[in-house]
């Protein structure tokens, strides 16, 4: 009887830990409902869902692969721009919508692989090898635009596709949310119920236990970088349609989101280990905290700090529900 | 004051239900080796965890040197003069012996370090106590595990420690190497250090200890006299039962060779090694560090690549780029360094066990929890594997556990044939006799095992026949009579190479 006591353990401990990051996501929701009158309305709600989950979200489920591999991507930013650029400059140069998208995903996945060849094959640190691309990355869009300069596409000819990726929807559900949640149904398949994710989390949990049990591991790596950035593309493309352009370095923004919302999301796991599931709700957490903050009031400089005492509050809640436990 | 360095008594600790140490008693005289042994989960580490600071216990009296102790962390422990020589705590790669030694403890001018008296002291101590040159500025990961073990010991003494606590210090080391260190415990016994020496070698306890508290079931059951008191005896007192034999024999016919070897090369490191493997047969092979055969092991298993020769493995010649290719071969290799590579600690029982056979356990492109699960309970019961259920974290198995793990792993594979590097390293006396027990069992399935091995009493006692590599090349087969730990040893130092005598 000890044993069956003992079976159901661990499934409490995670929902004790799950429970902190709900704990603030329902605390912070509460607070903002309460005082900001904007912050629940449809309108505010469906706007941050179109917005800004949708966007970072697709970004970060990419970097909870690359983070359950044991590694970081500084590059995904980079892998946005890529998309965008390409995208919109195909557009601007009169090539098919389909076509363009394609390429711009295509871009995309020349970072991730550029990445995958760095780190699976020359063995260059995760972290060095994706800060070399961001660099790169940047400097190849001050040259393709002339310094920076951003690709406006604003005319009539260029409003119905852009309309038809960002503004339109199915069932009453925008096409952007579809866009996501395809990516989360295939996403979570693949890190939990296929070989490949335990294949990559075993890669992550120790390197040479993953090589000594027959894992491909050069081969798992690549595929994660390539599926990070092609991810990142996605969004790359969602970001072009709803801005109607391409803006140099509009990729940053979702870097450090997306690996922060990745990290609250391995809070909810006992082994503290990242999980679609988890991902989503530091994406939710981030996404309506950076709202709520900016409906109160507060400037955009001390929504920065805001957002850091959140992660802080979630790992310790966490932290210390776990412990007592 | 009395003669005690260490004085705990009636220690309690539980983790939740699990109850690790139950008014156990440990008292350690000045100027003695004092042995602590008992299975893993026996309680062993518990208690030295509890003396470390590390863990609080749930009650009993701590006296150090004479001092009653209410709390201890870490840091008040070690100005005490106790000091911790941890099994697997390692040392900072990238600093200087020098550094290394001092860490912590670093000898200033005002706020400035001294480097140069640092060196100078750290090679002193090293000459004084090893009788060994070691420049203090040898960057740490350049040592031999040895020589790191020498510098932790080090590290201690200039601190002049009055008890030292090692935790299977020999582990690692080569014969020379554990009569060497051997050799400074007892010089640091005469000076009146107190050491505490944890083991699973009997022979090192018999050899080194004054003294030896024996632990089962997380209390001690008795303190006794190596002089007085037999291995067996000590060893039954572990287990509360008879040891039995050690060995458990094998009955079944051998069937057709499995795994042929051929005239194998590789530059620098082995040179036309031929041999086979019939099924249901045990062979072991063994050499000294340096040999040739770590890395024939390791061309066997793809992570190498050989120059020359072949492998056959039931009649079809298989060449392995990676060690991908030798799991789809069927091939098993469960390695020495079971934390590097054998089992990832971090993951659970079952994610372990599955991590190298996923497509068995598909349906539809997706692993299925329900078959993985029952695969996986049946191994923990087959192998009974001590673990409260099978998500457990395997960090949290004791030794032994988690080599079953690591064997359990290549039985979900259904391989064929069982690479084996130093199995029961580190294993206790009980989960080394299943171990054998299972390998028995997969041979008379018709299994081909390959069983790597420096415990020559190990191959002698467990294995059909035995191959020796001595530089690099076969230096004798030993089967029946001819099976002999001393024999053995001899082709392995190099003695001219023996004919088997079936």
């Amino acid at each position: 009887m000890s044993l069956s006591l003992s079976r159901h353990l661990p499934k409490d401990r995670e929902s004790f830990s799950t429970l902190a990051v709900l704990v603030a996501f329902v605390g912070l929701f509460l607070v903002f409902a309460t005082q900001a009158d904007a912050f629940l309305t449809l309108g505010n709600l469906r706007n941050v869902l179109v917005n800004n989950v949708v966007l970072l979200a697709i970004v970060a489920l990419g970097v909870t692969f690359v983070v359950s591999s044991g590694g970081i991507d500084l590059s995904v930013g980079v892998s946005v721009d890529m998309a965008s650029l390409v995208f919109v400059s195909a557009l601007a140069a009169g090539v098919a919508a389909p076509l363009g998208l394609a390429a711009g995903l295509g871009a995309a996945l020349l970072v991730g692989l550029l990445n995958a060849i760095l780190i699976a094959r020359l063995k260059i640190s995760p972290f060095l090898a994706t800060l070399g691309v961001l660099f790169i990355g940047q400097s190849v869009q001050r040259l393709a635009t002339g310094g920076g300069q951003p690709i406006y596409l604003v005319t009539k000819d260029y409003a119905e596709i852009f309309n038809a990726i960002s503004r339109s929807s199915l069932l009453g559900v925008p096409t952007p949310v579809w866009v996501l949640i395809l990516c989360v149904l295939a996403t979570w398949l693949a890190l939990h119920r296929m070989g490949f994710g335990r294949q990559v989390q075993a890669i992550g949990a120790r390197p040479g236990v993953a090589w000594y049990s027959g894992i491909r591991v050069p081969s798992r790596l690549t595929q994660v970088y390539i599926l990070a950035a092609v991810l990142a593309g996605i969004t790359g493309i969602l970001l072009s349609a709803t801005v109607r352009s391409y803006v140099p370095m509009s990729g940053n923004a979702f870097l450090l989101d997306a690996i922060g919302a990745t990290f609250i999301g391995t809070t909810i796991s006992r082994e503290r280990r990242p999980s679609i599931l988890g991902t989503l709700l530091g994406v939710a957490l981030l996404a309506m905290v950076k709202n709520g903050l900016l409906l109160i009031g507060w400037n955009f400089y001390w929504q920065q700090v805001g957002i850091g005492v959140l992660v802080f509050a979630v790992l310790a809640l966490s932290f210390g529900l776990q412990r007592r436990h | 004051m009395s003669g005690l360095a260490i004085d705990m008594t009636g220690i309690s600790k539980a983790f939740g239900p699990v109850k690790a140490l139950v008014d156990a008693d440990l008292r350690v005289a000045r100027g003695t080796i004092h042995g602590l042994v008992g299975q893993n989960g026996a309680g062993k580490s518990t208690i030295i965890k509890v003396l470390a600071g590390i863990l609080k216990p749930d009650s009993g009296r701590i006296t150090i040197n004479g001092t009653r102790v209410e709390s201890l962390t870490p840091a008040s422990v070690e100005r005490l003069g106790v000091h911790f020589i941890h099994q697997e705590r390692l040392l900072v790669p990238t600093a200087t012996v020098a550094e290394a030694v001092f860490l912590n403890y670093e000898l200033r001018f005002g706020p400035f370090l001294r480097p140069g008296a640092m060196k100078r002291r750290a090679e002193e101590l090293i000459r004084t106590h090893f009788g060994l040159e070691l420049p203090g500025d040898t960057l740490v990961r350049d040592l031999t595990t040895a020589q790191q073990k020498i510098v932790q010991i080090t590290r201690a003494l200039a601190q002049e420690a009055k008890v030292l606590v090692l935790d299977e210090p020999t582990a690692a080391l080569v014969k020379r190497e554990v009569d060497s260190l051997f050799a400074v415990l007892r010089n640091l016994r005469a000076q009146g250090i107190a050491v505490i020496f944890i083991s699973h070698y009997m022979q090192e306890i018999e050899d080194l200890c004054d003294e030896v508290t024996v632990m089962r079931n997380g209390t001690d059951v008795g303190v006794v006299r190596p002089g007085e008191t037999s291995i067996d005896e000590i060893v039954s007192m572990m287990i509360a039962r008879d040891v039995g034999e050690m060995f458990p024999r094998r009955s079944h016919a051998l069937g057709a060779p499995v795994l042929r070897v051929e005239g194998l090369s590789q530059a620098g490191h082995f040179r036309n090694v031929s041999f086979e493997v019939r099924a249901g047969e045990v062979l072991g092979i063994t050499g000294l560090l340096g040999s040739g055969v770590k890395e024939l092991v390791e061309c066997l298993f793809g992570l190498e690549q050989p120059d020359a020769g072949s492998v056959t493995i039931d009649g079809e010649v298989r060449r392995f780029a990676n060690p991908g290719r030798a799991v789809q071969g069927r091939m098993a290799l469960v390695p020495e360094d079971r934390r590097a590579h054998g089992v990832a600690t971090d993951m659970s029982v079952r994610d372990n066990i599955t991590i190298a056979s996923l497509d068995r356990y598909m349906t539809r492109g997706f692993v299925s929890r329900a078959r993985e699960n029952e695969a996986v309970d049946g191994f923990i019961r087959e192998l009974s594997i001590k673990t409260p259920h099978r998500d457990q974290l395997v960090r949290n198995l004791s030794g032994g556990n988690q080599q079953k793990v690591a064997l359990a792993k290549w039985l979900s594979c259904q391989s064929r044939v069982y690479v084996l590097d130093e199995p029961t390293v580190a294993v206790d006396v009980g989960a080394k006799v299943e171990i054998y027990t299972l390998l028995n069992r997969l041979a008379a399935e018709g299994a081909a095992i390959l069983f790597l091995s420096s415990d020559l009493l190990e191959i002698a006692g467990f294995c059909d026949r035995a191959l020796v590599v001595y530089r690099g090349t076969l230096n004798g087969e030993f089967a029946g009579e001819t099976l002999d730990s001393d024999l053995l040893l001899a082709a392995a130092s190099g003695a001219r190479a023996q004919r088997k005598e079936a």
